[in-house]
């Protein structure tokens, strides 16, 4: 199967939004997020993309996309879908990839993004007493403010 | 982040490495269940990255990890350089190939150290620290430095390789060689060793995919999968080299992938000084970086090491994404605990080679004599050397 194969068919294709090949090797899928679990589905039970190397989140103003870097051989097919601010929820991908876990409380502790059906999304790198409010790596919590705010200035 | 005052817990008093806390549930000797809880020594270095040009977060990036600083900074470079769209000279490849192996030598000889420390056996722990300065050595002549090398820049590398350093280095390289080969006999036979590690910390390869496993962890279950043969960079596309495998599932297989890849690390820079080719070392980039973004993966010597930029056009990235491997073999190690005894914990924590290496306080939690209890990871070391005695 080439690299190409491995990811082209109707299960991807039908529901993306965009699709970017940037190299042989690296693909940036954009989707909707109800269709991106379906997808995730599909490629990981179809096309044998079992590995989830990582979730990257990022704040672009009004929305937060996350990027689910998933890998199979040379190729790392990145998924995005982008989450409302307001209402940052998306289903988790636990059930389909239990390795992805520590990945999704990541970009919860750091983007307060809500993983529905991911059980523990407990603190993992911010500290037990940490304001709830505070996003560090959102936009509006640039480092300086994040101090006033713990330092109670 | 950078800023706010972070409780910095469990902290190793010999070895400066981040520190993590278990909280294990136990039965008696046997472990039932583990909670593992990072963030003692959160840095906030995505964070930063975004307030700093390109160029300065090649030295911020230098210093995610102390030992494999260079499997970060090629991550990096690589996809900056990608966004770039510069062609990185033969020559710099090359040399950021053999840096990146002597940086795989240098860990897995400090790791083997730590490992027979864990298991009681000084002994080999002094040889082993001994003979890392062997390869210290060779990474100073290069880049002046032992630790963070600063030798990647973006466009190339900073130093060449003399005639000098490169004799210096076949030397050394052969004496590592024959080093390593006694090293291997040891692990493969002293029945300390075989005693300690053989059927310890199971990993089955289904879980170990399942739970996305890395790296000589990875590896150690049976699943071949290595960066440097599956997703190719610097100059691994044109160097022979074998993807190193056991079956065992335990620590004493994750100790063997190990002594057989220094080995390899070992063939693979004799081909690089081989077949070095002529020519720059580097080109010169320029400050801003066009808008895109880039994925790039490294196999660092404890796993597939991975770095995602997102540019905006400007000086600064937008972000800056690292996942370093040792968060990707957490969840893997939680599971190999499972129905070992307490006195197996410290190696098989050691056994995926932790940069958070040190548990200083481990929580212990029976629930049959409804107890807790907390000992510190050299308390437990302790314990676990002397009930391995009586038996």
């Amino acid at each position: 199967m080439t690299a190409d194969e491995a990811w082209r068919g109707a299960g991807l294709e039908e529901r993306a939004t965009a699709i970017k090949v940037q190299s042989r090797r690296r693909v940036f899928v954009d989707l909707a997020p109800v269709d991106f679990k379906a997808v995730v589905a599909w490629l990981v039970t179809e096309r044998g993309f079992t590995h989830v190397a990582t979730v990257t989140g990022i704040d672009v103003g009004s929305e937060i996309e996350v990027i689910y870097h998933l890998a199979h051989g040379a190729l790392v097919l990145s998924l995005r879908v982008a989450v409302s601010k307001e209402e940052p929820t998306l289903p988790s991908i636990v059930d389909l990839v239990p390795g992805a876990a520590f990945y999704e409380r990541e970009v919860h502790d750091l983007f307060g993004v809500a993983f529905e059906g991911n059980l523990d999304l407990s603190p993992l790198v911010l500290p037990d007493d940490w304001p709830s409010e505070i996003h560090p790596l959102r936009r509006e919590w640039p480092a300086d403010r994040i101090h006033r705010r713990l330092e109670g200035t | 982040v950078a800023f706010t005052p972070i409780p910095v817990g469990p902290q190793h008093p010999a070895l400066d490495l981040e520190s993590v806390n278990f909280t294990f549930h136990v039965d008696g000797e046997k472990v039932v269940a583990v909670r593992p809880r990072l963030g003692y020594m959160h840095r906030g270095i995505e964070k930063l990255a975004e307030g700093r040009t390109y160029l300065q977060n090649l030295y911020l990036v230098e210093r995610v990890c102390g030992i494999c600083s260079q499997a970060h900074t090629i991550c990096y470079a690589q996809a900056v350089e990608e966004l770039l769209e510069v062609e990185v000279p033969d020559r710099a490849l090359y040399i950021r190939t053999i840096m990146a192996e002597l940086e795989r030598i240098q860990n897995h000889y400090l790791w083997l150290g730590v490992t027979a420390h864990q298991m009681g056996f000084e002994t080999l722990f002094m040889y082993t620290w001994r003979d890392r300065e062997i390869v210290l050595k060779m990474v100073e002549e290069v880049t002046g430095k032992r630790v963070n090398y600063d030798i990647n820049y973006l466009g190339g590398v900073r130093r060449d390789l003399t005639p000098e350093a490169i004799h210096e280095m076949r030397k050394g390289l052969d004496q590592l060689a024959e080093r390593t080969k006694y090293y291997t006999r040891v692990c493969k036979n002293e029945r300390t060793v075989l005693k300690r590690t053989v059927d310890v910390g199971r990993l089955s390869p289904k879980d170990a995919e399942a739970l996305c496993a890395v790296g000589p962890t990875l590896r150690a279950s049976g699943v071949k999968r290595d960066i440097r043969a599956d997703d190719p960079y610097a100059a691994y596309e044109e160097t022979p080299f074998t993807v190193i495998t056991y079956e065992g599932c335990d620590v004493a297989s994750r100790l063997w992938v190990r002594c057989d890849e220094i080995q390899e690390s070992i063939r693979i820079i004799r081909h690089a000084l081989d077949t070095l080719p002529g020519g720059e070392i580097s080109v010169r980039v320029p400050r801003a970086v066009p808008a895109g973004e880039a994925i790039s993966r490294v196999e660092a010597p404890r796993g597939e090491n991975l770095h995602y930029v997102r540019a905006d056009g400007s000086e600064n990235p937008a972000r800056l994404k690292i996942r370093a491997p040792t968060l990707a073999n957490l969840l893997p190690l939680c599971t190999m605990f499972v129905d070992m005894n307490i006195a197996d914990i410290p190696l098989i924590i050691a056994g995926i080679d932790p940069c958070i290496a040190c548990a200083e306080r481990m929580t212990f939690i029976d629930p049959r004599k409804t107890a807790q209890w907390s000992w510190s990871s050299e308390e437990l070391r302790r314990r676990s050397v002397q009930w391995y005695r009586k038996r």
